[in-house]
């Protein structure tokens, strides 16, 4: 597929005029018109077998809510959306294998000028070399690993190897993990926590933020007791024993970078199994009610912190309330943390071809240059060189009545949702 | 147009000569764009046939070396990607930037199978006097321990974040200009499809002349009778261990492939034990022993997840619409029931494989009467 | 020091819900020399009828005279359905490959334990409020905390005893005591070691082979199905992948205490559960699996009939 790229284009291109008089057209899933002027396509790329499907789900939702809105239309073009998944059930998760033959699909299929992905920060390791030389853009509602775009946060030929073309053509509408893990540290510093055992999943996204947090905690003075981020065995039955070596060091806070699948709930249960009486504090991987009912709500009730790219839905104000109420008028349900940077994604990536305004790669490539949101879902923000958010605002959350509160909004103040000026941001 | 009479001779000479298959995959070559555009004219779904022949191709390597350890020798290996892991990874730390010993693609090509045959020695030489099932254990036991010492060892094998980026096989500049005219993609494409191509035909060969030499005729009466067989004068250990370390050499060989085609080793949750099991189903479901039935099981089994699969789950989006939560609407939700199904049918109804060898069908049979 | 106390009791109090499991895996492979990889997903279906029937109950409201009944009838009811399935797949899949060659049954029993996986999966999806409304079936189920975790001891004590461990160790000894009577003094038991030793010599002493063989995959499902409620009350979640780590752990158990030997399976057990406790708390958690199947690793290169077993010879 990849060497006959060419040839396939130009096969590729006298099939497209055929399938749409005669084959069976696919209908756009929103019930737009088919046919049409122009047809674009956005194909996303989340693992929507497995245990991530809770939050892929939402995510979904959120993306197809903003081509709903836009009646799946830009300009002369129409919008057809494909829901890929990249996890198989041979791994019941994100598969490598799948990753890269969805991207290698997407790289060949001249239609799509969007891939909105990855969930896991791997698949994306996958991905983007492989989308960056097809000048493919890719936006990214939810890897957060620092590595994929930010020089001299990962391995010294980071986010470099990911950019062989040498453009940047991947993004990300949420904030990384080097900023989530520090903001995770200062939080506990300001509670007034001395010392921290952190743990982490074993994964790639877990060890980014793990390590962020362990790093920062020693700077700013917190005694961190594991020696640096110890992994754990995210398949294994249950924490006991490892939660009473941690008891016997009395720690303040346990940390642990990690998502919800690594078994962040048993974590949550063992240390109050074995009487541990710290805090503990995870990362968004969590931030969903998935953890809540794994971990058990008498489990966390008072006692977790759960860090948040950014606001959680119910914080959401102006324009991001309104998507909280359209979501929940249209799914019948409520929108998770991750929904919010599912639909920017893919508002962001119709307003990125209403300005290209052709169908073209390397358009829609310049167009992203320097694109954001005024006064959006998210408030107001832009891409940097990089391909990440201005957005640094992370919110701190806990656990109450079984439901997520919002506690605290850390790091960039400034980029608070601008559209109620002179309102300080909550606490 | 050849007549009838032909095309059957043409039929029956597949049959007996599998390799021929592989031909087919050659030719089709320069088809693939054409193949890929009448798919999608008939499914509307990029089907992507020459990656997913690709990865039939190395998935076929590896299930052939499964085949050699259990439907040759008889020893049921659990722990097949043990040892492809340790292919790529050799692969990994033989190529990346990061290492000061780069061997480039074909140096580390050479070494993975070396490396990988190096662990089946250690593994197999204390293990292979044991008895069936309890080898079973030992190599599904070592499959785990491989898998979280690469896990563990950051310092050398990047821990979960996996080495990369592995770069595709080297080529003097004139021959990679003739293939891909400066197209890099292509050119590693072009190379990765003929290499494992090659190997497979090659691999295909040497062990349907090994079906037929002494030391094959050795593993057939070690499955049939081992006591009688030894009795006979025939090493079982020294047999098994020479079955068992080619079989880990072979997986490492695809496990090299296989690192390079991704440009990266993945991470190292990818080599599980589901991993081994499939690579198992394959050569199961295709026919143990056989060696047209682990192509065709190979075919068959990456069909139904990279073809099948993303089709019907297409057909279901297309009739309910996306963003259900409903577990059953999920197509690949069912695999594993398909998969379970099949196993349990298969095993009651058609021990010897959908495509089985004469020889292990008559085992086979000569037993349940 | 009271740290490694604690460690000990941690070790004892897993070790024992491992045994448990090992006990099923034991007696099939006692009987038949099959590894039934099903058994772990066995095990995993039972804890799902149990929550499910926690959730029926409504138990989690309930007071304590209602709990305690219904605990008992969830234990009845699930070690019924997976002695009953246990026996069902044994009937339907395993009993009419009795003269295939060895791998046969093997690879129908890993085919069963995929089978087996994918309806946990399904079930996970019921909507149900014990499984999170069935919007996320693959998403780990909390399993809620109906036996008190609080400290014997009382609240500021170093070492930690709970009713919860209490509940585990006293009634796996009770089922293993009983157990093993059945095994060693009835005469259902005496026909299943004698087919043990020698399904030949058993038939041609009259016992019905085929009768005991289904009686065996009975009392291994019915344990299955204890150990799942006993699994659900001590660790609080399950998953519809919980089978393959339980299974192999149980697996390992029996083979370290001597495979088809049923105080070697609770010895392998309570191995197990200490070691475990001890690399945790020595190596570092994430070496867990590599200790434990190292361990498995050298045990049966040095050691293949276990601790307890005695030498069986390969039947040819």
């Amino acid at each position: 597929m990849v060497a006959v790229a060419t040839l396939a284009t130009v096969a590729g291109a006298g099939c497209k005029a055929k399938t749409g008089a005669g084959g069976p057209a696919p209908e756009p899933p929103g019930g737009g018109a088919t046919g049409g002027p122009t047809k674009v396509k956005i194909v996303s790329s989340l693992p929507r077998t497995g245990s991530a499907n809770a939050q892929t789900t939402t995510m979904v939702n959120g993306i197809r809510l903003a081509l709903d809105e836009a009646n799946f239309k830009v300009g002369d073009f129409t919008i057809e959306f494909e829901d890929w998944d990249d996890a198989s059930a041979k791994k019941g998760d994100w598969d490598p294998e799948v990753e890269a033959a969805n991207a290698d699909r997407a790289a060949n299929d001249k239609d799509i000028l969007f891939y909105l992905g990855t969930y896991n920060s791997g698949a994306a390791k996958i991905s983007m070399p492989v989308l960056n030389k097809a000048g493919l853009v890719m936006i990214s509602p939810g890897n957060t690993y620092p590595g994929l775009t930010k020089p001299g946060t990962g391995e010294p030929n980071e986010p470099a190897v990911y950019r062989p073309s040498g453009r940047v053509t991947y993004y990300r509408v949420v904030p990384a993990d080097d900023i989530q893990g520090k903001v995770g540290a200062q939080f506990a510093k300001q509670r007034g926590l001395k010392s921290v055992y952190v743990l982490y999943d074993g994964g790639l996204y877990g060890q980014g933020i793990a390590n962020v947090f362990a790093n920062t905690a020693e700077d700013i003075g917190l005694k961190v007791l594991s020696p640096g981020a110890e992994k754990i065995d995210p398949k294994a039955q249950e924490y006991r024993s490892l939660m009473t070596k941690i008891k016997a060091l009395k720690p303040d806070l346990v940390y642990f970078g990690g998502t919800t699948q690594a078994n962040a709930g048993q974590i949550a249960k063992d240390m109050v199994a074995v009487g541990l009486t710290a805090k503990l504090m995870v990362p968004d991987g969590c931030f969903e009610n998935a953890f809540i009912e794994a971990a058990g709500a008498q489990n966390l009730n008072g006692r977790a912190f759960i860090t948040f790219g950014g606001l959680p839905p119910s914080e959401l104000k102006g324009k991001g309330a309104e998507f909280v109420k359209n979501y929940r008028a249209k799914f019948h349900s409520e929108p998770e943390g991750y929904a919010v940077y599912g639909y920017v994604a893919g508002k962001v990536a119709l307003e990125a071809l209403a300005k290209a305004g052709k169908k073209d790669r390397d358009a829609v490539r310049e167009a992203m240059i320097g694109m954001g949101q005024t006064d959006g879902a998210l408030g107001t923000w832009k891409f940097d060189a990089n391909g990440d958010t201005s957005l640094t605002a992370m919110s701190v959350n806990t656990v109450k009545n079984a439901k997520f509160e919002f506690v605290a909004l850390m790091g960039g103040a400034a980029s608070q949702p601008a559209n109620e000026p002179g309102k300080a941001p909550p606490k | 147009m050849p007549d009838a009479p032909q095309s059957l001779r043409w039929l029956r000479s597949l049959r007996r000569r599998p390799e021929l298959l592989i031909v087919v995959a050659l030719f089709l070559y320069p088809l693939l764009p054409v193949l890929d555009w009448i798919a999608g004219g008939v499914f509307g779904l990029d089907l992507q046939i020459g990656g997913n022949l690709l990865n039939v191709m190395i998935f076929a390597i590896l299930a052939l070396a499964l085949n050699l350890q259990v439907g040759y020798a008889g020893l049921l290996q659990l722990g097949i990607a043990a040892f492809f892991a340790i292919g790529a990874y050799t692969t990994g730390i033989f190529t990346v930037e990061k290492y000061p010993f780069q061997l480039g693609f074909w140096g580390a090509l050479a070494l993975a199978p070396v490396m990988a045959g190096l662990a089946g020695l250690v593994l197999g030489a204390p293990t292979i006097r044991l008895r069936g099932d309890y080898l079973a254990i030992v190599t599904l036991g070592f499959g785990e321990v491989v898998r979280v010492v690469i896990l563990n060892m950051e310092n050398i094998t990047d821990g979960p974040r996996g080495l990369n980026p592995i770069p595709p096989p080297w080529l003097p500049d004139w021959l990679a200009g003739a293939i891909g005219g400066g197209d890099s993609r292509r050119v590693g494409f072009f190379v990765m499809y003929y290499l494992a191509l090659l190997v497979l035909v090659a691999l295909v060969v040497l062990f349907r002349n090994l079906e037929r030499s002494a030391l094959g005729r050795s593993f057939a009466a070690l499955r049939e009778d081992e006591l009688v067989a030894a009795c006979m004068g025939i090493n079982p250990a020294r047999i098994k261990m020479i079955a068992f370390s080619t079989g880990a050499a072979v997986a490492g060989l695809a496990g090299a492939l296989y690192a390079t085609k991704l440009s990266t080793t993945a991470e190292p949750n990818t080599y599980d034990f589901t991993y081994s099991i499939m690579v198992l189903c394959c050569v199961i479901i295709g026919g143990l022993g056989s060696l047209r039935g682990v192509l065709l099981g190979a075919f068959v089994l990456l069909s139904f997840d990279n073809i099948v699969s993303p089709l019907i789950t297409k057909l279901i989006q297309r009739a309910v619409g996306f963003g259900s939560t409903n577990v059953l609407l999920q197509f690949s939700n069912w695999r594993w029931l398909i998969f379970g199904t099949a196993l349990v049918l298969m095993m009651r109804f058609r021990p010897e494989g959908l495509w089985p060898s004469s020889r292990v069908k008559a085992e086979l049979h000569h037993e349940e009467s | 020091m009271v740290t490694l106390l604690q460690q000990l009791l941690i070790g004892l109090t897993n070790g024992m819900v491992f045994a448990l499991v090992a006990l099923g895996y034991t007696m099939v492979y006692g009987i038949l020399e099959l590894i039934n990889f099903a058994h772990g997903d066995l095990f995993m279906l039972a804890s799902f009828l149990a929550l499910t029937l926690i959730g029926a109950f409504g138990l989690e409201t309930a007071g304590t005279a209602g709990l305690v009944l219904g605990l008992l009838a969830i234990v009845v009811l699930s070690g019924l359905f997976a002695a009953g399935l246990n026996w069902t797949i044994d009937r339907l899949v395993y009993r009419p490959l009795r003269n295939a060659p060895k791998l046969a049954p093997l690879v129908s029993a890993i085919g069963v334990s995929f089978i087996l996986q994918n309806l946990g999966l399904f079930w996970g999806g019921l909507p149900m409020a014990v499984f999170g409304g069935g919007n996320s079936a693959a998403a780990p189920k909390s399993f809620p905390n109906l036996v008190s975790g609080e400290n014997l001891l009382g609240p500021g004590a170093a070492l930690r005893i709970t009713a919860k461990d209490l509940m585990v160790v006293i009634s796996s000894l009770v089922v293993m005591v009983a157990l093993y009577a059945f095994v060693r003094f009835t005469r259902l038991g005496k026909a299943m070691r004698a087919t043990a030793q020698n399904p030949l010599a058993a038939r041609l002493m009259g016992i019905d082979v085929d009768r005991v063989i289904g009686a065996t995959f009975l009392v291994g499902g019915g344990l299955a199905g204890f150990a799942a409620v006993i699994y659900g009350l001590y660790i609080n979640t399950i998953n519809f992948q919980i089978g393959y780590q339980n299974g192999l752990y149980a697996f390992t158990a029996a083979v370290l205490g001597g495979i088809g030997n049923i105080p070697g399976a609770v010895l392998g057990g309570l191995v197990i559960g200490f070691v475990r406790a001890s690399s945790d708390q020595f190596i570092g958690a994430q070496w867990q699996p590599a200790v434990l199947f190292g361990m498995l690793i050298l045990i049966l290169v040095f050691r293949p009939q276990g601790l307890l077993g005695t030498n069986v010879r390969e039947k040819v």
